[in-house]
């Protein structure tokens, strides 16, 4: 405030004073600070990108390359045989195909039905309302490791070990909690407006959900199932208990198969370690942002 | 189909007294149609839940009051009442007190690890260079999207007692030697080791959220407190703290829920025969369970498990019905 009463030709006369001296110097040293925060920050992302580089590396190794006392921290003679060798482990394209159907069905299921969740939370206002928005939050906080004691033995009297179609009951209970809580979020923000103006227009009740609403969160459904995706994709624990025949794994489970106590082939492993995060990644690049604000945007506005 | 009382506008033709008790009834038949939908609308994630984790839930009870043996699960009989018997004898196991402390300890240290360094990343991110700022977001952004089996693969191989890469590092510190090192022989390092999985798993999530929580920090404020004079330690005390707070909270619950029920790092580093000393509560129901089929005492310890982590799930709930009740 005061800097902006005084007189110009005092503010053009500032460079040479003796408080510009200070300041320069103070300038100068900002820059050092920032300099030592930049080794911090570099340093902090190559440690935590280390191991993701060294499944890489490793990953192109020949077996005599990656077991050397002195490690090679790039591949002297780089090769793709461990990904060949990869694809031909036992099992692949089953457990490739299981991944892919489970993921799917179970997506594409629990979206419908969580659409249909988020909307009776988002758009009205009825007694168990709070009731319901607890259960659906507590479930997915229930530890799994634990759960799966009772899932199994229901599963085991209604005869579905080894089969698909339990894992994907379980799959869709597992993503229908975050389903239904992020469409409220996208369902939230689309104008109550909208609705009402359909309904004057004579549109029905569902056909406001399905032709106003539905459409409005399109972006909103993509991102929602494209998490559901991952989520599925990364499950092991669930379907590696429920399951014995290595013909009804997913691709997690056969990476697990890979190593045993003693001579693991890491190359091979690390090879498929890859192939299996390969879609998670690309798919995580595409919804960075979705994921980040959706889970934000609510906490920090309240 | 369409009775809804917004069609009252379609009766203009309609005999002016008709139409003026049309006008009267119809938002009545609309409300009590409507009453109807959210219930019609949550019905089928109400029954899903309860069939995947309600029914469940309610079985494991049942099982935890009665003695499931091997034996009736091939004759198809019904277990025999038991009461209290499967929770007495856990209570007086050392087995499961030891599982519990160790579950506990495991948890806080994880937990405080990962969101103090995702705190201190987050807070980084602000004063680095662009460039800087831009490569820790894709370093994190990147290791976040690895999936949880494949880093623990991932460590499996770098702390692999022959060829680990990162005793050979760790080596070239003065005074230390970590040649043949076997991580997995002490359980502290080893359980360290499963540590290390879940807070570098950990960190990009909550480093990610807690710097975009930051950013919406009313730049003003600040402002304002760095014209009053407080240094940056003040500013984050004073103005940014408080205001990230409720994210804070609530990203530490989420921690403390999931950390909790850590199974995945310990049971596959062990390659799926953990020691006893390094059973935490899950592994332990888990082994009960599965593989000494002691169903009932299993579920004892899983519903004991539960009541251990019901009061951070509770306290969880209640941070989330205060934004679900904003809008």
């Amino acid at each position: 405030m005061s800097v902006i009463t005084k007189p110009a030709d005092v503010r053009v006369g500032d460079r040479r004073t003796p408080q510009s001296k200070q300041r320069r110097r103070r300038r100068a040293g900002r820059r050092v600070v920032t300099g030592l925060f930049n080794l911090l920050g570099i340093a902090l992302s190559v440690v935590w990108i280390f191991p993701i580089y060294w499944m890489l590396n490793t990953s192109f190794k020949s077996a005599n390359e990656y077991q050397t006392f002195t490690p090679h921290f790039w591949p002297h003679s780089p090769t793709v045989g461990n990904y060949t060798t990869a694809v031909h482990v036992l099992n692949f394209y089953d457990d490739l195909g299981n991944s892919l159907i489970l993921t799917v069905s179970a997506v594409v299921i629990s979206l419908l039905v969580g659409f249909f969740g988020a909307l009776a939370v988002a758009r009205f206002r009825f007694s168990g309302r709070r009731v319901f928005i607890f259960l659906v939050m507590i479930v997915q906080m229930l530890p799994l490791a634990v759960m799966i004691v009772p899932m199994y033995r229901v599963l085991a009297s209604l005869n579905q070990i080894d089969t698909l179609y339990g894992v994907i009951v379980i799959y869709i209970g597992l993503v229908l909690p975050y389903t239904v809580w992020t469409l409220r979020g996208f369902i939230v923000n689309v104008p109550r407006e909208l609705d009402e103006a359909a309904l004057v227009d004579g549109c029905t009740q569902f056909q406001v959900f399905f032709r106003i609403i539905l459409r409005l969160i399109g972006p909103g459904l993509v991102a929602t199932s494209l998490y559901g995706f991952i989520q599925i994709w990364n499950e092991w624990l669930i379907i590696s208990t429920i399951n014995h025949d290595n013909t009804k794994q997913n691709l997690m489970v056969w990476l697990t198969n890979q190593s045993s106590l003693r001579g693991t082939a890491w190359g091979p492993l690390m090879a498929s370690a890859v192939i299996t995060s390969v879609p998670v990644v690309v798919l995580f690049l595409i919804i960075r942002r979705h994921i980040a604000t959706g889970l934000t945007a609510g906490a920090v506005k309240g | 189909m369409s009775a809804t009382g917004l069609d009252v506008s379609a009766t203009g033709s309609e005999p002016a007294g008709v139409q003026a008790e049309g006008v009267r009834d119809a938002p009545r038949i609309r409300h009590r149609r409507d009453r109807l939908v959210p219930y019609w609308l949550s019905l089928p994630t109400a029954v899903i839940l309860f069939g995947v984790f309600g029914y469940p839930l309610g079985y494991m009870i049942y099982l935890s009051f009665h003695n499931l043996t091997a034996a009736d699960l091939y004759q198809h009989l019904s277990p025999a009442w038991a009461g209290f018997a499967q929770y007495k004898s856990v209570l007086t196991d050392s087995t499961f007190w030891i599982a519990t402390e160790r579950t506990v300890i495991f948890t806080i240290l994880t937990v405080i690890a990962s969101v103090v360094i995702a705190l201190l990343i987050a807070v980084l991110m602000n004063r680095v260079s662009p460039w800087v700022k831009g490569l820790v977001g894709v370093v994190l952004i990147f290791v976040w999207s690895v999936p949880q089996i494949v880093s623990i693969q991932l460590f499996s191989w770098l702390t692999d007692p022959d060829f680990s890469v990162i005793n050979w590092l760790l080596s070239k510190l003065p005074w230390v030697n970590l040649d043949k090192h076997d991580w997995f022989r002490d359980p502290h390092q080893g359980l360290a080791v499963a540590a290390t999985v879940v807070i570098w798993g950990a960190v990009p999530f909550l480093a990610i959220t807690l710097h975009a929580g930051m950013t919406m920090v009313p730049k003003e404020l600040i402002e304002a407190a760095r014209v009053d004079g407080a240094n940056r330690w003040r500013q984050f005390r004073a103005v940014t703290l408080p205001i990230l707070k409720p994210l804070l909270v609530i990203v530490t619950t989420l921690s403390i829920v999931w950390d909790i029920q850590v199974f995945n790092q310990i049971w596959l580093l062990r390659h799926g025969q953990p020691e006893p000393t390094y059973q935490t509560l899950s592994i332990y129901t888990f082994t009960t369970a599965i593989n000494d089929t002691r169903y009932s005492a299993a579920s004892a310890i899983g519903i004991l498990t539960v009541l251990l982590m019901l009061g951070v799930m509770i306290f969880y709930i209640r941070q989330i019905f205060r934004i679900g009740d904003n809008d």
